[in-house]
């Protein structure tokens, strides 16, 4: 019962139950272990990944429901961790312990291909990821970096 | 003791690839007659320039990684981005005398701070040492005076001749020298980076494109997963369960349990630094099977029966409250933390305030779930660990798989979040009890969200009184009384300023709450994130009491204490915040201070000063606008850092004040995940400013990580209650009535 999925443009087959969620597919199945376990609730958006460019929480989502759909990871954002968002995140120094922050990022690209120049409330509702640690501040202010923004009043 | 006191020998090796390595050599191996010290590198550089640098403290969020090269580079002078960390290694530390603890109580400290000047002192020294060894290659190569080269960029340079040579160009030949005089380092005064806004942290490139490896990310050839299920009434005993029902589902390898009662331990003397009572085992039953999802599915599928024990007769939080309430008015069982003048007549001034205050079980919750990986064979057991202090984690895998510690190989992780939960090492313990019923493979253990959150070590409830005598002509409290109770008490109560002087009749007393079950554990700023709201509130209700402005009334109770900062803090923060300005009803400021780390003096630690504005609509509907932080932790060795540990501390605090209780039913902790224990996020955090005018330039680079969090939920309800009248004296707010129509 191989499931048969497109994960960065890659094409993979994999031998798991098909309800096996797809972070676990991607964490232990295929080793891409950039994708986060947070909660297994779909709360903390930790196990962000786009599905078809929509940001989506993988933790409870069953890896037989996105065959046949774009599967993108943080692995597969960029080709060289360069995405604008990844420079403007290391440029504002927001991680702390680090572990949110690439949901944190999923999240945000989604967002910024829906819209390019998101306001303050554009972001608030497009990234409801958590981060312990309470890197918002600059969470907020490197999505508007990476919008090719200043800071906002 | 000074760290000039103690001699450094510091030696260097060739390594494999042409580089040099360099350490401290351990005192007791270079006393050795003749012998030939083992070296354990501290730093090495490769023939490609490329910096090494071992570093002992972990790395979970907090930057000690960063600031721990940071120290190391400001002498080595080499390129920042050439720099490489990794983790000192636990087992290496034990088998080769203390090589990374060798300045003492700085460096040995396997945990997270990075600032004591101590621990900077000598992590300069390893850098200036190699910069010594590098500089006299250099002039022999040249035949040049060693005094005309220099060394900057991780390029050396003899200027009279123009000639330069890179650091990995002469590494190897650096490594072969004799000993070399340690250089004196440079003093604070004369650094160029530390005490800077730079750097950021080093692993931030891997944090971004999600290639650094947490403790949830260690992938071992061979490895396996296993789920665990915990007595849900903390203290409980398995009573039974039927293997047979998930052995035939889908990659079940094996049911095995965890039994506190067994005999463990290894005969011999541990230097873990929190030693062994903290670290008890929970009575559990794990499944392993060959992935995770297997293992959790079948957990859930696993038929189970638990003796709950004595904890089960607490139906309610409630219970729990009142009983720790009711404590409060027995002072014979009470022990004494702080006493000064006379409180006798305490209830006889004419003016008194008396209070009573409680903050409940708070769940550290950091992102990463708890999470081990070990492999326990005939000889040896081998473990990769996310620790908050990978000393203690090694010492609690020996006592726990028998093992004497050289047969223990420790490989720390990062780290994604720790809060306190993963610095006693339970959860190592837990993972290595598991793994030793499944020998031969390694066993990745992976705690639930709501596995963790339920069989938690929590922030402890607290009950307090507090009684104050106020002077009839200035208001100020005269005399205090300050009773507590806790399971679990990690003392700040007494270590306040209030109570160390600026009081001058004081009483603070303990009681511990022993037949309570629920079990406790350290928390971002423990012991002083409850006492800091407590008594910021009350002295907040002394001031109301009394007429008096809450800031002027701090700034006159402080007038005699000795750390100037305090009274810095208060007014920056009030200056920045607007403070005194005209609100409208519903919008209010409040105002708090609290200080981390006295440790029984004035003159250290880090004190925050916070004042909240806040809004709360006719209805109750609460909105945190604003938190205007001033601090004072004397300097500061990385500003952007300190200001990203403010941030975040300040939001941490905010949400303890505002969401997080953990409670109980029939014994059983109710909360298990975000949706019922519930965190603050983006649209949430309210506006932020941090601001640098409360250092006072004290001669210490205090802690920045804990002190932020105390502040703010005090500063919340002061300003709750100068926006609506009402006064909150527990947490958290959101659960209660803040309507004022």
């Amino acid at each position: 019962m191989g499931l048969k999925l497109r994960i960065n443009g890659q094409a993979h087959e994999v031998e798991a139950d098909p309800a096996t969620p797809l972070l676990w597919v991607l964490r232990d199945h295929l080793g891409m272990t950039g994708t986060k376990f947070g909660c297994g609730a779909a709360q903390c958006g930790a196990c962000t990944v786009h599905v078809d460019g929509v940001a989506t929480r993988s933790c409870l989502l069953p890896a037989q429901a996105v065959q046949g759909m774009e599967i993108t990871t943080i692995e597969g954002l960029s080709p060289d961790g360069r995405h604008p968002l990844q420079t403007a995140w290391v440029e504002l120094n927001v991680p702390q312990c680090g572990y949110c922050q690439a949901g944190m990022i999923m999240a945000a690209a989604a967002l910024l291909k829906a819209k390019p120049k998101p306001t303050d409330a554009d972001i608030s509702a497009g990234v409801d990821n958590l981060c312990r640690c309470g890197t918002y501040p600059r969470i907020r202010a490197a999505i508007h970096r990476a919008a090719g923004q200043a800071k906002p009043a | 003791m000074s760290a000039d006191r103690r001699q450094f020998l510091i030696g260097a090796v060739a390594t494999a690839a042409g580089g040099m390595a360099l350490g401290f050599l351990p005192e007791s191996a270079a006393a050795a007659d003749g012998a030939a010290p083992e070296l354990t590198p501290w730093l090495i550089i490769e023939p490609d320039d490329t910096v090494i640098l071992r570093l002992p403290a972990p790395e979970f969020g907090n930057g000690a990684m960063t600031q721990q090269a940071a120290a190391i580079v400001e002498e080595l002078a080499c390129d920042w981005s050439k720099v490489r960390p990794e983790f000192a290694s636990a087992t290496r530390d034990y088998t080769a005398f203390s090589v990374y603890s060798v300045v003492p109580q700085a460096a040995a400290f396997f945990g997270g701070r990075s600032t004591f000047l101590m621990r900077v002192m000598g992590l300069q020294k390893v850098g200036a040492t190699a910069r010594q060894r590098l500089v006299t290659a250099a002039a022999a190569e040249w035949g040049v005076p060693v005094v005309e080269v220099t060394a900057a960029n991780s390029v050396l340079t003899h200027a009279p001749s123009g000639r330069t040579l890179r650091y990995g160009e002469v590494a190897a030949k650096a490594a072969a020298l004799g000993p070399v005089a340690v250089p004196a380092i440079k003093p604070p005064s004369a650094w160029t980076q530390l005490g800077k806004t730079a750097p950021g942290k080093l692993n931030n490139p891997q944090i971004v494109d999600g290639s650094l490896t947490y403790g949830m990310d260690v992938r071992v050839p061979g490895m396996v997963y296993a789920a665990l299920l915990q007595s849900p009434v903390h203290g409980g005993r398995l009573k039974r369960y039927d293997a047979a029902k998930v052995k035939a589902m889908p990659g079940v390898l094996a049911v095995v349990t965890v039994d506190p009662d067994e005999a463990r331990g290894v005969a011999m003397m541990s230097n873990a630094p929190y030693g062994y009572a903290l670290t008890a085992p929970r009575a559990a039953v794990a499944v392993i099977a060959e992935h995770f999802w297997q293992a959790k599915t079948a957990m859930e599928a696993l038929p189970v029966e638990w003796e709950d024990g004595h904890g089960a007769r607490w139906a309610s939080t409630q219970q729990l409250y009142d009983a720790a309430v009711a404590a409060l008015d027995h002072d014979q069982d009470a022990r004494v933390e702080r006493a000064a003048g006379d409180v006798a007549d305490i209830h006889k001034a004419a003016k008194v305030v008396e209070q009573t205050y409680l903050t409940p079980w708070c769940d550290q919750a950091p992102l990463e779930p708890l999470n081990g990986t070990a492999l326990v064979t005939a000889d040896k057991v081998e473990v990769w660990h996310p620790a908050q202090n990978s000393q203690q984690a090694f010492w609690v895998a020996s006592d726990e798989s028998g093992m004497p510690p050289e047969r223990v190989v420790f490989h720390q992780t990062y780290v994604g979040g720790a809060f306190g939960r993963r610095l006693e090492s339970d959860d190592v313990r837990m993972v290595v009890a598991i793994a030793k019923r499944f020998p031969g493979r390694p066993v990745h253990v992976i705690w639930t969200r709501e596995e963790m959150m339920r069989q938690g070590k929590y922030r402890p409830m607290v009950a307090a009184k507090l009684t104050a005598a106020l002077d009839e002509k200035t208001g100020l409290p005269s005399a205090v009384v300050a009773r507590q109770a806790a399971r679990g008490h990690y003392p700040r109560f007494a270590d306040t300023a209030y109570f160390m002087g600026p009081i001058p009749n004081v009483r603070v007393d303990a009681r511990e709450l022993a037949n309570v079950h629920v079990t406790p554990g350290p928390y971002r700023g423990p012991g002083y994130n409850s006492y800091g709201f407590i008594q910021e509130t009350f002295i907040d209700e002394c001031a109301h009491a009394a007429g008096a402005d809450p800031l002027d009334y701090r700034l006159r109770l402080l007038a005699t204490w000795p750390n100037a900062g305090w009274a810095k803090a208060l007014k920056e923060a009030a200056t920045q915040a607007g403070w005194g300005k005209k609100l409208p009803k519903g919008v209010g400021q409040g105002l708090a201070i609290c200080g981390w780390g006295l440790n029984g003096t004035a003159k250290a630690g880090t004190c925050v000063a916070v004042v909240a504005t806040v809004e709360v609509t006719p209805k109750g509907a609460l909105t945190v606008r604003q938190l205007d932080a001033a601090f004072d932790c004397g300097r500061v060795m990385n500003h952007d850092a300190v200001a990203n540990l403010m941030e975040g501390g300040l939001i941490f605090g905010l949400n303890m004040a505002l969401n997080e209780e953990m409670t109980v039913k029939d014994g059983r902790m109710v909360e298990g995940n975000f949706d019922t224990y519930p965190v603050l996020r983006m649209a949430q955090a309210p506006k932020i400013n941090v601001h640098f005018g409360g250092l006072s330039g004290a001669d210490r680079y205090a802690e920045m990580g804990e002190p932020p969090v105390a502040p703010v939920g005090p500063a919340v309800g002061n300003a709750i209650f100068r926006a609506t009248g009402k006064r909150l004296r527990r947490t958290p707010f959101l659960k209660q009535d803040l309507s004022w129509a």
